[in-house]
This record gives structure tokens, C-alpha cells and sequence, in this order.
């Protein structure tokens, strides 16, 4: 290469360098303004609206902020956080199911929120809703905790079943051209939900208790598992009353038919009212309890998201603002109403708007409630025992021989 | 004349360069191909913990444990199937799209346009809008059928078979014009003196593709197939908006069961040995098509 080449190479190649260096320089000025960036799970019920009207009042009340509220579909938050852990760039402040704290309490990846939440938020929060203590430390705030109930269309049937055999006898009498008995997402979204509503109504438990408290072997192939399995698949093969292609929908494709008044029961989450609002539902719909099976208690299904803080975030500090922020009466209730959770503070509880039928059937349900197992792994033992579920609902199994198939598979992983 | 010594040969006014001209794009590659790619296969022979992290070094036990399981045995089978089926359906109606394309008549450029949309389309919006389509309850397929007096249509996404065949066409469905567009621009590119000699002989038209299109363009064939077995055998979109390897693992393949293994259940170490046998399965097809592709050339 000659002097000439080079210093053409070298003319042309200067000014772009400069070029970039002073875009990034600008950047950097811009970058100078702390951001806390908020994975916020889009629940059932949540609007677009009030996330925006979130972001432009917590930026008018701190301008030096600059807050990014990034909402995520609810099936794809636990990899978005995941990626993200890994990637080394985890946001400030995440909505996570509490089950996954142990996750990422193993990574080291989240703090406890008490280190930059102020006292008068923590004070707030009802100490029964704080489940997100692990090792004595509250690593999450409560951001959405609720039992789940049955829902009944009195467009359909007005019958309140007390033992899961009469839910199902009232779901054949009522099944016809217009009109299924029950809905049942038969797809996995993100959960085991709908086989859990059956297994804790049958007195089921995933895993057996060890003699310090700790969890044991998987009994998911109790007989409890076995009879809540099987009766799934008379609900769904022999009786048909849930729609012909439940195997294909998930949650939110399964739900709609129960909003659109074509089915009589749904068992469902405290989203249910809103949801029904959103979809323009006109028929009465009873609350009630989801039942035990036949001489079993009820014990509906209970779910608890917290909100944490990442230890790798770059602005904590100011992530604990904007969680002050957002626990105001003005915001957290709001969004307690629009996702249609009870509220979690203490000072909105006694609001009118939650003293309706929905909130009385909902804490009811909380009294017997039992929730996930809160145990590493989680993830994938669940994703083994929807599809030993899959396998029978497809007849390819029974449910003895899957559910063994999944417990032995669990007990494997965990080298029991 | 004397001829240039070989250090001459690599280091000369003009190559010094061509080195600094390939400096950036090589830095590139090294820091977002090469080092992943290494970094894959070391951690294949780790165990690692939940981020990643490396912990002890256990040769080819990651291997083994994969090789044992009859999950993963299927998972490899299913991807070659899927990819070999892909494949061969996407070029032969590719082939025949191609052939339709190139005849003349009117409006033929605004066919041509309408051909390339699911190409053009982002394969996301594609697969969803697919997703809709084949939906049980509502889908515009099933009220087809009902309306025709097929009263149980299929549940498309919901047992293993048709979500395998579903999942199949739509990957199939998406790669169509691509396969068509580069057989169509090597029909163009024959002479048409071939086919007007052709036709003074007297062949007919199956005589015509199989003597005189068919080997004009076996090269485009060669790596247009190659490039759609590399795209089916990563078709991760497909799958994962369709159907997330379910029902009951029916769809899983290669490239979700990575996913899976190291975003979901965060095992690392699975992960990276799936991405391993992923990579060596498509090295192989890539040097096989390769050495096809040079011994016609020769």
C-alpha cells in the first residue's frame, strides 16, 4: 500500500470516526439522566392507557427520572428476565411470579426491596400478603395476589355446585349446540393451572413434606393425581362438555368463550370482572367457591406476582421511587381494579370499589387457598407434568402410568 | 520474469489493502460468531450453573447424558424428518411455481408479486396470522370446512399429528417464494435458443424441463436447497408461536429443545450440547451440499 492509498484511506475513514465518536458523545449526555426500565407483565383486564398515564406522572413528578415501563406478554416474561440475567443487562424492576424468586435468588440476581423501598410502603403492605419473604429476607413487593374462584353464567345455569361431581353433572345437563358446561384451557400457557384446580380440589400436593419441612418426593402420581386426572379427561373425552378444541387453546383463547356467554363455568382469577367488562358481557355471573371433590374442602388455586428489584440494575436508588410511587392509593389501586386483584395495601382495602361480590368470593378463597410449590427447578418439572396431562387428554397414556412416568422423571432430575 | 516468492504472494501493496478493508468485517465475525460459537462448545463440557456459568469439566458426560435420553433421540430424529420433508416440498412447489411464473401471459408481473408476499411478510406476523387461521373455534380453515359439511373438522393445533403437519405447511407455506424466485431467475437466465432447437426436435414438454431447464439450473437448485435446509432446521418462529413444541412435545424440534433447555428450565449445559449436535449436523449437510456443488462445477 502506498502513502497515497493510505492517506486517501485514512481522509476518508477520520472524519466518519469523528463522526461516531460525537454521536456517542451525545448519547452519553442523554444517558446522564438515570432510567429505571420495568418489565411489567400485561395482566388480563390491564390497559394500555393507564401504563402510559403511569409513565408520564411518575416522570412529571420526578423529571430527572426517566422511566420505561416495557409491557410483556405474561407467557413470555420468565425468559424476557431470564435473557435478560444472562445477557448482564437485567432491567431495575421486574414483575416476577413468586416461584421464580428462588430462580433467581439462585443466579444472586435480585435484592431484597426493603433496601430501597421506603418504610411507609413497606408499613402499607398487609403482612399476610408479603409471601415473598425467602430466607427471612422480603425479596418482592405484592403486586398482584389472588385465590381463584369459580365463575358461573346465570345466563346458563344458576347452580352452585358444592363438590366437584355436581359441577360436572350441572355441566352435562346444561351442554348443548349453543352452550358448553365448563371452559378448560387444554394448551400450556405459562402454568400447570388447570390441572392444579382439580389436584388441590382431589387434597393433591406435588411434592411430599420431608421431616424438616423441605420438600420430598413427587406425589403427583398420588391418588389424588390419578383422580383429578382422570376426571379431566371424562369432563373433556367422554362427557364433551368443554369446547371440541380445548387441546389447542390456551388461557387467553379458552376464556373468551366464557366472556362471549357460551359456556356456564370458568374457573378463573380475580381478572374475571374486568375481562367480562372489556369483552361487553351483558349476563349475571355468580361467584363462588371451586369445590372439592366429593368429602374434600375446597382449595382453590392461589397465585402471587411480586415486584422486584434486580441486583445487576443499574439505577436502584431510583427504582425504589418509582415502586413509592406506584404503591400510592392513586396507582396500585387503580391497577388492583382494573386487573380485578384484592388489594395488597393496606389503605385500599377499606376503598367501596373493593367491597363487591367478586372481592368477598376472592377473599373467601384466600382463607383455603394453597399456592405453588416454592421450589428450584419449578419450571421444568411443571412443563413434565402438563405433558404427562397432554398424553392422557391425547389417550396415549393413562393417568397412572403418565403421571408415575412424570414423578419418576422429577424425582430423577432432583436425584432423589 | 521471476516468479513472486509466496510471503510476497501474501503481503504486497495490493493485499496489504485487502487486509485492511476485511479488517472490520473479520473483527466482526471473530467477536459475534466465532467466540460464541467456542464458547458453546466449552460450555458442552461443563457443568454449569443457572447464568451459565462454567463449573467443573466433565469431558463428554454432557454428551452421554444427552445421548441416553430418549427425548433428545427423538428430538433429532423429528428435526431431520421436519427438515428433509421441508425441504423437499418447498423446492419441488417451488419448482412448480417457478415454471407457472415463467410463462407468459397477462398480468404476470402482479402474479409474481403476489407470489413473494409470504417471503416479504415478517415471518412472525406470518405464523400468527397462520395461528388464527387454523384456530379450532373461529379459525377462517375450520368454518370453511363447516360451511362445506365437514361438521369435526380437525383440531389443527391441538394433537400431535395434524400440529405437526400444520406447523410443517406453515414453515413450508413461508419458504415457497423464495425457492420459486431463484429457480425463476434461472429459468430466465437459459437461452431460449435451447428451447427453440428443442422444439425444432420435437420434445415435449416433459422433455424440455428434464434435458434442458432442469440442468441449467441444477446449481441454483443445489444451493437454494441448502440455504432452505439451513433456515428449516433453525424454523424456531414456526414452532415456538405456534404451538411451543407441544402438544406433549409433538412439535418439539432441535432448535426449540435449545431453547428450551437454556431460556426456560436454564440448563446450560443441555443447552449448549443441543447447540453442538445442531452445528454439526448442519456442518455436515453444508460440506456434503459443498463438494455436490464443486464436482458439477468441475
Amino acid at each position: 500500500m502506498n502513502m497515497k492509498t493510505m492517506r486517501t484511506i485514512i481522509a476518508l475513514t477520520l472524519p466518519a470516526l469523528i463522526a461516531t465518536a460525537g454521536v456517542f458523545a451525545s448519547g452519553q449526555d442523554e444517558a446522564e439522566k438515570p432510567s429505571v426500565t420495568v418489565l411489567w407483565a400485561i395482566y388480563d383486564g390491564l390497559t394500555e392507557e393507564y401504563r402510559l398515564e403511569l409513565e408520564s406522572a411518575f416522570e412529571a413528578e420526578y423529571p430527572d427520572i426517566e422511566l420505561d415501563i416495557v409491557p410483556i406478554p405474561w407467557d413470555q416474561l420468565f425468559d424476557r428476565i431470564t435473557t435478560s440475567i444472562a445477557g448482564g443487562d437485567p432491567p431495575e424492576v421486574s414483575v416476577s411470579a413468586t416461584r421464580w424468586l428462588l430462580e433467581f435468588m439462585a443466579l444472586d440476581a435480585v435484592e431484597p426491596v426493603g433496601n430501597y423501598v421506603s418504610r411507609a410502603t413497606l408499613d402499607n403492605i398487609a403482612d399476610g400478603a408479603k409471601e415473598a419473604v425467602i430466607n427471612g429476607e422480603l425479596i418482592g413487593l405484592p403486586i398482584a395476589a389472588g385465590a381463584r374462584i369459580l365463575a358461573i353464567n346465570n345466563a346458563i345455569t344458576d347452580v352452585v355446585p358444592t363438590t366437584m361431581e355436581e359441577l360436572r353433572a350441572e355441566a352435562i345437563r346444561v351442554t348443548d349446540d349453543d352452550a358448553y358446561g365448563l371452559v378448560m384451557p387444554g394448551r400450556k400457557n405459562a402454568e400447570l393451572t388447570d390441572f392444579a384446580y382439580y389436584f388441590y380440589a382431589a387434597g393433591g400436593d406435588f411434592f411430599a413434606t420431608t421431616a424438616d419441612g423441605g420438600y420430598g418426593r413427587s406425589t403427583v402420581n398420588s391418588e389424588a393425581g390419578v383422580q383429578a386426572l382422570e376426571f379431566m379427561v371424562q369432563l373433556a373425552n367422554e362427557d364433551r362438555v368443554v369446547p371440541e378444541g380445548f387441546l389447542s387453546q390456551v388461557r387467553v383463547e379458552a376464556h373468551p368463550v366464557f366472556y362471549a356467554g357460551d359456556a356456564g363455568y370458568v374457573m378463573i382469577g380475580a381478572w374475571v370482572e374486568s375481562a367480562l367488562g372489556q369483552a361487553g358481557a351483558e349476563f349475571d355471573v355468580t361467584y363462588a367457591q371451586i369445590p372439592g371433590f366429593q368429602g374434600m374442602p375446597s382449595r382453590p388455586l392461589i397465585g402471587t406476582d411480586s415486584l422486584v428489584i434486580f441486583s445487576g440494575a443499574e439505577n436502584k436508588e431510583e427504582a425504589g421511587r418509582f415502586i413509592d410511587f406506584f404503591y400510592q392509593d392513586e396507582w396500585k389501586a387503580r391497577f388492583d381494579e382494573l386487573v380485578g386483584f384484592p388489594p395488597v395495601t393496606i389503605s385500599a382495602a377499606s376503598l367501596p370499589q373493593f367491597q363487591s361480590p367478586l372481592y368477598q368470593a376472592l377473599n373467601e378463597a384466600a382463607l383455603n387457598a394453597e399456592s405453588w410449590p416454592l421450589i428450584e427447578g419449578w419450571g421444568e418439572f411443571s412443563d413434565i407434568i402438563w405433558d404427562a396431562v397432554s398424553e392422557v387428554l391425547l389417550g396415549q397414556k393413562g393417568a397412572r402410568e403418565a403421571l408415575d412416568d412424570a414423578a419418576a422423571e422429577i424425582d430423577a432430575l432432583r436425584g432423589l | 520474469m521471476t516468479r513472486p516468492t509466496r510471503s510476497r504472494k501474501i503481503w504486497n501493496q495490493e493485499t496489504r489493502l485487502a487486509y485492511v478493508l476485511l479488517a472490520p468485517a473479520l473483527l466482526f465475525l471473530v467477536v459475534f460468531m466465532l467466540i460464541p460459537i467456542l464458547n458453546v462448545f466449552q460450555m458442552s463440557l461443563f457443568k454449569t450453573d443457572k447464568i451459565g456459568r462454567l463449573g467443573d469439566f466433565v469431558w463428554f458426560e454432557n454428551y452421554m447424558a444427552q445421548i441416553r435420553d430418549a427425548d433428545f433421540r427423538r428430538i433429532v430424529l423429528r428435526s431431520a424428518f421436519w427438515t428433509l420433508t421441508g425441504v423437499v416440498a418447498k423446492t419441488v412447489l417451488g419448482m412448480i411455481t417457478a415454471l407457472l411464473l415463467n410463462v407468459p401471459y397477462r398480468g404476470r408481473r402482479v402474479v409474481r408479486m403476489l407470489f413473494i408476499l409470504p417471503w416479504a411478510s415478517s415471518v412472525p406476523i406470518s405464523v400468527m396470522v397462520w395461528t388464527w387461521v387454523l384456530n379450532h373455534e373461529f379459525g377462517l380453515l375450520n368454518h370453511t370446512l363447516r360451511l362445506l359439511g365437514i361438521a369435526s373438522p380437525p383440531i389443527w393445533l391441538g394433537k400431535p399429528i395434524s400440529s405437526f403437519i400444520s406447523t410443517m405447511w406453515v414453515d413450508i407455506w413461508i419458504g415457497i417464494p423464495f425457492m420459486a424466485l431463484v429457480f425463476l431467475a434461472g429459468m430466465q437466465s437459459i437461452p431460449e435458443d435451447l428451447y427453440e432447437s428443442g422444439y425444432i426436435d420435437g420434445v415435449n414438454a416433459r422433455q424440455k424441463f428434464t434435458y434442458i431447464t432442469l440442468p441449467g439450473i441444477k446449481h441454483l437448485v443445489i444451493i437454494a436447497s441448502l440455504l432452505s435446509a439451513l433456515w428449516t432446521f433453525n424454523d424456531f418462529n414456526t414452532i415456538y408461536i405456534m404451538t411451543r413444541g407441544g402438544p406433549a412435545g409433538a412439535t418439539d424440534i432441535l432448535i426449540t429443545g435449545v431453547y428450551k433447555s437454556a431460556f426456560v428450565w436454564l440448563k446450560w449445559s443441555q443447552a449448549s450440547v443441543m447447540a453442538v449436535v445442531t452445528f454439526l449436523i448442519l456442518t455436515i449437510v453444508a460440506v456434503f451440499y459443498a463438494r455436490m456443488y464443486f464436482k458439477e462445477e468441475e
